[in-house]
């Protein structure tokens, strides 16, 4: 019971145990839902809320009318697992005792970046941008493509995965330049 | 078709393991994402690869007893899977975070996740739908894609699924092997890097008083 509660409250597990849990994840959702958890789709529903009033007659709107919620029942569940995403994160964090509000990075960042917190800010909501018009292009995201694919064998997964590092290996290089 | 309170709980279940082992496995920190594209940390790798080990194994083996049904996943399209992976790794390389990490940091009360992190998704999304009818898109998600864009590799194949699923697995644990002889045990992410130093610099500091007692 102790050595439990010690495993629960720990910062961080081996990747191999956690991975496991992350495979029980994609079997789960498959066998009891029928599902693949993606995360980016949700935030394509969110965009659409306010993409598709604003687009209304452009050619644009098709893409939002597209996304707008709730368009199938798909939508809901996806949301939902989103949620779960976020409540179970804060119950690990909660009962480790790690919560803590942070502008930056604690780690790592301002060795590389210094120190100022709108730099940070900046490339985030840039990083972020990236992020999700690569998972509009590709399909979807690591969670939705790169895990819902590869668990699948789909090919799809297979070709985003060496996509997403061969580009981030070139960016880290060009970042971090001499201490890559 | 609506969602009844059994689906919701599912989902909300699913979620809660994968938002815990979000965070247990560290993927919702900036270093854990930023250093596997420079190899010197491969916890994201070790994490990814064993979940894809677990779950294509317990998915083609309860789909060979009929238990379950794969879903459509994402088409097959070779210029958008590979060039948005592309993109997308940009992003994750810069930003540290990808949409689901992203929302696991927040958890940890990390603000730079809240706000920009999320805004840019929201904005990220909105200038997607706003290129989706430019020829660039959707050339992006067409160009390369077969007859059958969702068919997987044992149908493409032509190999028994559950076979496939096991020759992959066996890949993926020599992979994992491979690294936990040459990577895990090596000092080479931060953390332990830092937490080295401090017992170097405090076994320099104590060694006249263990002599002492």
């Amino acid at each position: 019971m102790r050595w439990l509660l010690r495993q629960l409250e720990k910062d961080l597990w081996s990747p191999e145990v956690a991975g496991i849990g992350l495979g029980l994840v994609y079997v789960l959702a498959l066998w009891l839902a029928n599902r693949s958890p993606g995360a980016s789709g949700t935030f394509f529903n969110v965009a659409a809320v306010v993409g598709k009033p604003l687009t209304a007659g452009d050619p644009a709107n098709q893409f939002f009318v597209s996304m707008f919620p709730p368009v199938t029942e798909g939508l809901g569940w996806q949301f939902w697992m989103v949620a779960g995403i976020f409540f179970g994160a804060l119950a690990s964090v909660l009962i480790g005792r790690h919560f803590r509000l942070t502008w930056m990075p604690v780690e790592q960042w301002k060795d590389v970046f210094g120190g100022a917190v709108w730099k940070r800010w900046v490339i985030a909501f840039i990083g972020g941008v990236i992020l999700q018009i690569g998972a509009g292009i590709a399909g979807g995201c690591t969670s939705g493509l790169a895990l819902a694919g590869g668990v699948q064998l789909s090919p799809a997964a297979f070709l985003f995965i060496p996509g997403i590092f061969i580009s981030g290996a070139i960016v880290q290089l060009l970042v971090y330049r001499n201490k890559y | 078709m609506t969602l009844t309170i059994p689906d919701i709980l599912i989902a909300l279940g699913v979620g809660f393991i994968f938002g815990w082992v979000l965070d247990k496995g560290g993927l919702n920190r900036y270093y854990k994402i930023a250093n596997v594209f420079r190899f010197t940390d491969l916890t994201v790798l070790r994490f990814m690869m064993t979940g894809m080990l677990v779950g294509m194994v317990g998915i083609y083996t309860l789909r060979h007893f009929g238990l379950l049904n794969l879903t459509a996943v994402t088409a097959t399209a070779l210029a958008g899977n590979f060039i948005g992976g592309a993109v997308f790794g940009v992003g994750m390389a810069l930003s540290g975070f990808c949409p689901g990490t992203c929302i696991a940091g927040i958890a940890r009360g990390q603000l730079d996740y809240l706000i920009p992190g999320l805004l840019g998704f929201l904005t990220g999304g909105l200038i997607f739908g706003a290129l989706y009818r430019t020829d660039l898109i959707q050339w992006l998600i067409t160009a390369g894609r077969p007859e059958l864009a969702y068919a997987k590799l044992p149908e493409i194949l032509g190999v028994e699924p559950l076979l496939l699923a096991f020759v992959f697995s066996e890949a993926i644990l020599i992979f994992l092997y491979v690294v936990a002889r040459t990577h895990a045990r090596r000092p080479d992410d931060l953390e332990k890097v830092v937490e080295h130093e401090r017992v170097l610099a405090g076994l320099e500091e104590s060694q006249p008083q263990a002599i002492g007692d």
